[in-house]
């Protein structure tokens, strides 16, 4: 059963249908939002996608949100990129803006399977494996054993011959996971100072090529995280592992440590000075964030809270305001969180001063809130997915045609 | 109370803005300028919100270089402010 939007003023033919809508908002100055125009916005915004029509390149699969820029991937293996641009970040050999999705045109003879947004970085990994970075190399984060920034991509020779299946960007490096029959590992190159490379007890300023993180060599993991100066991974048997700058002002971590925890996670996410995780059973879980909703009125931050708790000082808070709803997606940008919950709704909270929580104002919020993204009918047939960059959010609902479900 | 303490050294030099820039979580940049520390100045502000950081550096570093410094000019940027 279909219930698009158009449904009642059409006879309801494939070509009708929208199988994609794409909402944005929150900081907007940079182009960010794709709306067009150069400013905030407090409240979801519907964006007019030309490039979606399934027959040009398909539907976005995946969407990577950095500091003002963003890249789609599209179900076709092709690469949109949009926003600040002034470090060649958006990869279309120049270092320019753009406010509306453009072709990253260097992949047309590629298909691209994975992609990160940092702050000022990106990185893009083919199904043969391969990695390619653009954008600020001027602390290694490109990993091309220099600290020369491109604006269009460049393949990482390091991992020439190897099997690459993630890339993390963080605000001055990336992590790598690399998964072959030979080895299974993560790799850090960029600045290492606040320990976020994992590749050294000493303080490391920066490394221009990759360099195995310590600590997760028998672990098989699943999932690599970088923002901010923070670095995390998932294992497949559901373990966070944190790395990088302290949580909650406490001392930098320099090797992956797992966080101690009586339930496993299937997801997450992580932010400037916050992680989510989420749990089988829908739960959501923090850690960090003592900023989270009190960022607006800096005299309310309470950064000595979990002084005590573990060995990394920090402990895991479930998520209160969501009612018991579970939670089927989470995503973390600078110091705002999102969630979609298994019916359908997109939940946000934290720093707010942007409009990054979809709220229609600036407020911060300590406990989840709902957005509005119009009046679309939620079905079994639609799948919500709520992506956060540094100070603003998007999500995406997809309507699958009855066939594509299983 | 700043959202961080950052050393100096951490900071960029940007060329346009003529000053020192550090990444906001807002997606702009803290920036301070040179004549902000040569007068003691240790918050670097971002001009799009409400946030800012606590530079960590030696005032002495940058007295030094005033003789053949000119004045920084305005630091107003063209950058929108929400
Ligand atoms: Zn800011």
């Amino acid at each position: 059963m279909e219930e698009t939007e158009k449904a009642e003023s059409s006879t309801n033919t494939k070509q009708e249908e929208e199988p994609q809508q794409v909402w944005s908002w929150g900081a907007g100055t940079d182009g960010q939002l794709g709306t067009t125009r150069l400013e905030d916005e407090h409240s979801p915004q519907l964006l007019k996608l030309s490039f979606l029509s399934p027959e040009s390149v398909g539907r976005i699969s995946m969407l990577a949100c950095g500091g003002a820029h963003v890249l789609a991937l599209t179900s076709g293996g092709k690469v949109f990129s949009w926003g600040r641009g002034s470090s060649g970040q958006l990869g279309h050999g120049q270092m320019v803006n753009y406010l509306y999705p453009k072709p990253v045109t260097f992949f047309d003879s590629y298909s691209i399977i994975h992609i990160s947004a940092g702050w000022s970085h990106s990185g893009f990994v083919s199904d043969s494996g391969c990695l390619f970075t653009c954008g600020d190399g001027t602390f290694g984060q490109l990993g091309h054993g220099d600290y020369r920034s491109h604006c269009s991509p460049v393949k990482v020779s390091y991992f020439v011959n190897k099997n690459v299946e993630q890339i993390a960007c963080g605000m001055r490096h990336s992590l790598v996971l690399l998964k072959d029959c030979l080895e299974d590992q993560v790799y850090g190159f960029g600045s290492g100072k606040r320990g976020q490379l994992g590749i050294s007890k000493d303080r490391i300023r920066s490394v221009s090529l990759p360099q195995v993180t310590n600590g997760l060599e028998d672990v098989e993991i699943v999932g690599i995280y970088a923002n901010g100066d923070c670095s995390a991974a998932l294992s497949a048997d559901g373990y966070l592992y944190t790395w990088g700058r302290g949580f909650n002002s406490t001392s930098d971590v320099h090797c992956p440590q797992y966080v101690p925890s009586s339930t496993s996670f299937c997801q997450a996410a992580l932010g400037w000075s916050h992680a989510l995780v989420l749990t089988g059973d829908g739960e959501v879980f923090m850690l960090g964030g003592s900023h989270h909703g009190t960022l607006s009125d800096l005299e309310k931050m309470s950064p000595a809270r979990h002084l005590s708790a573990n060995s990394s000082g920090v402990a895991l808070e479930k998520v209160s305001g969501l009612d018991g709803v579970k939670v089927g997606q989470i995503a973390a940008g600078a110091e705002h969180s999102a969630v979609v919950t298994e019916n359908g709704a997109i939940m946000t909270w934290g720093w707010g001063e942007h409009g990054q929580l979809g709220s229609g104002n600036t407020s911060d919020q300590t406990d989840p809130v709902a957005v509005n993204v119009g009046d679309e009918v939620q079905n079994k047939n639609t799948q919500l997915e709520v992506y956060c960059g540094s100070g603003f959010t998007y999500a995406i609902s997809t309507t699958y045609l009855p066939s594509e479900t299983c | 109370m700043s959202y961080d303490d950052v050393e100096i050294e951490d900071m960029e030099w940007n060329e346009e803005l003529q000053a020192y820039t550090y990444p906001c979580p807002c997606g702009d940049l803290f920036q301070i300028t040179k004549e902000d520390l040569r007068l003691g100045e240790e918050i670097a502000r971002c001009p799009s919100c409400s946030l800012y950081i606590t530079v960590i550096y030696n005032i002495e570093d940058f007295l030094d270089k005033k003789s053949n410094e000119k004045l920084e000019p305005s630091k107003q940027q063209p950058v929108a402010v929400a």
